[in-house]
């Protein structure tokens, strides 16, 4: 199939005939327009995809049984039967925008200008800097609170804490009743997502809003400890308890009465309920709640992976006011990190894996290996340096979701525990199967490579022979002599964007929909500095909430800023987003990405894994 | 070919943080590092070899998380195991309570497995004697009446950690040169079952 791959030069397809997607594969242009039907985009598997084909945030709402997920061939009995239906969940989604209330925010003003999917928007929203009033400034509360851009805390639906990303639990504990007030007057139904906006003029969401930030922010304006390490098998720490609400409190978070009103001054308070935990968030980012919903997911399907969905469920069925930190301890770093890694990382916005760049031939020779090392009970083989996949060898009829990897990402990411020995760790993949547990061996091929080797078994006992695919991966590597080949590569993980050869262009995410596999190239000035780095994030951010905005959806998105323009596109195969100089033009900009696409086209088969193998 | 390589099985076990990964650290690789703390996530195994006499001997060593997390799926790591080493912080009576609760689980489920209780971390009672929270004596008689050996171990100074290891390793010849030579089988391949919760012996 698929044979003819770039034979048919310069083939194209006339704009606007946009072929449904379909997943089947057709020919492959050298340059992708809209019209190419999924499957034939830059970076389409060859052979049939890796992963369990995604979209984006929907997919995340889904069921933690989604039908999608294919089964653990052992452990199918006590299937999670979760009351949540699809349909409930994008109703959920989609009532979220009359839910806010009060918010003339830029936002909305964005998008009333963007009537032709073109965005300009005030210089006050992207001069961020400039927020800051004397007033706020003096407020030690403010001060606080500006340290950190995004709260998130997980609750039990009794109301125990269970997780607080700054601060420690105890002192979070004091605002459980206002929490819970809230969540109760939210709630409609359970695994909702609801989400309020402060910062807003008083009255309706906005007050409730208002009360949510006075309950997180007070006690910390007083107390404002870093959570330490859980002494004495986590129970928590001692702490003063926090003081009551200070009198005027309401001014905590004040509307400055300025002429354009930016999305820096408010909050928005998002609630993911997923019956026995409450997520919430409580964030000053240019995030949509839906993106924002879509990290807390992300939080809990960490804890799934921990514990599994069925016991989870078991425990707070037998005991509803569990303190769940017991189970708990000693994972928040693993939280702590995947939560950072969102921040920086653009693998959770694209919800797609990024490959580390490498020669075609390498990564056929590193797969076969892999695939050769094979034992019954092995379902995944995944090979990763950093944050990036260098192969995986999966089980047939076996898909591994994108979110289930990001997991394990990030579990590695977050430990240098395993850089020691070898791991063999009872670890549940969510998206495949949340009612229990695979084992997962993990351990570097080097000690001074980053090069990270995940086996993944069904059989908790079989670690000897799954240690032995290991040691059988490391000599076939070996014998094909690519060793040397894999060290070189892993020297320049990330390849510069100056190597495309337009001199405007600054950065750029392309991600093919039919492999669930995006590229990037290092971020360089001048996005250098960890603020400007997230800035740019926040940006490609903002266009991807626009161009899945669930009510109006937009399929071009042409942004111009102060500092930078960028270009989105999104068809049913593709989903392109580039930075550029501000000085450019957009028939520039377009030029430049005919440009990209043919570039990206030509390097496809070092920058994604074109013919992934199974067992 | 399951337990190539090993001819021991021998399992850590312990409160989080009482130092086990740094015992295993210094005994296999002779450093400590101070950093900050890492917790196991599961368990890790090393293969350290040993010589007792003109013998050697591959002690494999399974390194578990302390994390109640794991509590229930700890019984696959010990199963089998020659030699548990039962850790207790000596700076902190709780995690003895917590060792005495593993005696407890080896000695319903693993009649052939020989225990050694080995108090952690004695180079801060070298800082300041107070420090102490598992009084010596206590432990003695507690050891004594389960049979075990006791040991007081600095993985940071190295104090008594080579010697445990090497007194695992001596126990290991003296009392298999008796047995009938059976494969060490670290695992049971037979037996498969669901979820993990609900299979181990004290639920
Ligand atoms: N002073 C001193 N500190 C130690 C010693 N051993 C361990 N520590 C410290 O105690 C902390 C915990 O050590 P680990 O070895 O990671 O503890 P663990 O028992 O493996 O913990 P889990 O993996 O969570 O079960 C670390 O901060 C170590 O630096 C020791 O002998 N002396
Ligand atoms: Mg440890």
């Amino acid at each position: 199939m698929a044979a003819d791959v770039h034979k048919k030069k310069g083939w194209e397809v006339p704009n606007g005939s946009l072929a449904p997607g379909d997943g089947q594969h057709a020919e492959r242009s050298e340059s992708p327009t809209p019209g190419l039907a999924q499957g034939t985009e830059p970076g389409a598997g060859q052979e049939g995809a890796m992963f369990v084909h995604t979209r984006s945030y929907e997919d995340l709402t889904s069921p933690e049984d989604g039908a999608a997920a294919a089964r653990s061939p052992e452990e199918r009995r006590g299937e999670p039967a979760e009351p949540t239906s699809m349909e409930q969940i994008s109703k959920d989604f989609s009532e979220l925008s009359t839910q806010l209330t009060g918010m003339a925010l830029d936002l909305e003003e964005e998008m009333r200008q963007s009537k032709e999917g073109k965005l300009e928007p005030s210089p006050q929203t992207t001069h961020r800097d400039s927020v800051l009033s004397g007033k706020e400034e003096e407020d030690v509360t403010m001060d606080a609170w500006r340290m950190h851009r995004k709260h998130v805390f997980v609750l039990s639906e009794a109301g125990k804490p269970v997780y607080s990303r700054y601060g420690s639990e105890e002192a979070l504990s004091s605002t459980m009743g206002v929490m819970m007030a809230l969540v109760s007057f939210l709630e409609a139904e359970k695994n909702a997502i609801r989400s309020i906006h402060a910062g807003t003029a008083l009255g309706g969401n906005g007050m409730w809003g208002l009360m949510a930030c006075l309950a997180v922010l007070l006690p910390w304006a007083t107390l404002a400890v870093p959570r330490g390490r859980l002494v004495a098998g986590g129970r928590g720490c001692s702490l003063a308890p926090p003081c009551s609400p200070g009198e005027p409190g309401l001014q905590v978070c004040p509307r400055p009465s300025r002429g354009t009103p930016s999305q820096a001054d408010g909050y928005k308070v998002v609630f993911v309920r997923r019956s026995p935990l409450v997520l919430v968030a409580v964030a000053r980012t240019r995030q949509s709640e839906q993106e924002i919903a879509h990290e807390l997911l992300y939080i809990y399907y960490q804890i799934l992976s921990l514990l599994t969905w069925t016991q989870l469920n078991h425990i707070f069925q037998q005991k509803q006011n569990y303190d769940l930190r017991r189970l708990l301890a000693g994972s928040e770093r693993i939280t702590d990190n995947l939560l950072d890694l969102m921040a920086h990382d653009p693998s959770f916005l694209m919800g797609a894996v990024r490959c580390l760049p490498l020669a075609a031939s390498v990564r056929d020779a590193v797969s076969t290996s892999l695939q050769q090392a094979k034992a019954k009970s092995l379902v995944f083989s995944i090979l990763l340096s950093g944050n990036q996949l260098v192969s995986l060898v999966r089980k047939k009829d076996q898909f591994l979701h994108p979110i289930d990897l990001h997991l394990l990402f990030n579990l590695i990411s977050s430990s240098s525990s395993f850089r020691e020995g070898e791991a063999w760790t009872p670890i549940c993949l969510p998206k495949f199967n949340s009612s229990g547990f695979f084992h997962a061996h993990i351990s570097y091929l080097e000690q001074e490579m980053d090069l990270c080797l995940l086996l993944v078994s069904t059989d908790r006992e079989d670690f000897f022979t799954v240690s032995d695919c290991k040691r059988r991966f490391q000599e076939r590597l070996r014998r094909r002599g690519v060793h040397h080949a894999l060290q070189e590569a892993l020297r320049t993980p990330f390849y510069s964007v100056a190597q495309v050869g337009i001199p405007d262009l600054r950065h750029f995410i392309y991600k093919s929909k039919s492999s669930g596999l995006f590229t990037s190239p290092e971020i360089e000035a001048p996005y250098v500095r960890e603020e400007e780095k997230e800035r740019l994030l926040g940006l490609y951010q903002y266009l991807h909430s626009r161009a899945h905005n669930s009510s109006r959806p937009l399929k071009n998105i042409y942004f111009t800023g102060p500092r930078e323009n960028l270009l989105a596109w999104v068809t049913s195969a593709f989903e392109l987003y580039i930075c550029y100089s501000p000085l450019g033009t957009k028939a520039g900009a377009i030029s430049a990405v005919n440009k990209l696409m043919k570039w990206i086209r030509k390097e496809e088969d070092r920058l994604f894994i074109l013919t992934p193998q199974t067992y | 070919m399951s337990g190539r390589r090993v001819d021991a099985k021998v399992v850590l076990l312990g409160q989080e943080g009482v130092g086990k990964s740094s015992l295993v650290e210094r005994c296999a690789h002779r450093r400590f590092r101070p950093g900050p703390y890492q917790n196991t996530i599961g368990a890790a195994f090393v293969a350290k070899v040993m010589s007792v006499g003109d013998q050697t001997v591959t002690l494999g060593i399974w390194d578990t998380a302390g994390s109640e997390r794991y509590e229930a799926m700890s019984r696959i790591y010990y199963r089998g195991a020659r030699a548990a080493v039962v850790c207790y912080d000596l700076t902190d009576s709780s995690s003895f309570q917590r060792a005495k609760f593993w005696v407890n689980e080896l000695q319903n489920c693993e009649e052939g497995c020989r225990i050694y209780l080995c108090g952690t971390k004695s180079d801060l009672l070298e800082e300041d004697r107070r420090k102490r929270g598992v009084d010596f004596h206590d432990v003695q008689d507690y050891a004594d009446e389960i049979k075990a050996e006791l040991f007081e171990t600095s993985s940071k100074t190295g104090q008594s950690v080579d010697e445990l290891f090497q007194k695992v390793a001596e126990d290991y010849v003296h009392f298999t040169a008796f047995q009938v030579m059976t494969e060490e089988k670290g695992v049971d391949l037979g037996q498969r079952s669901g979820a993990y919760f609900y299979s181990c012996c004290h639920h």
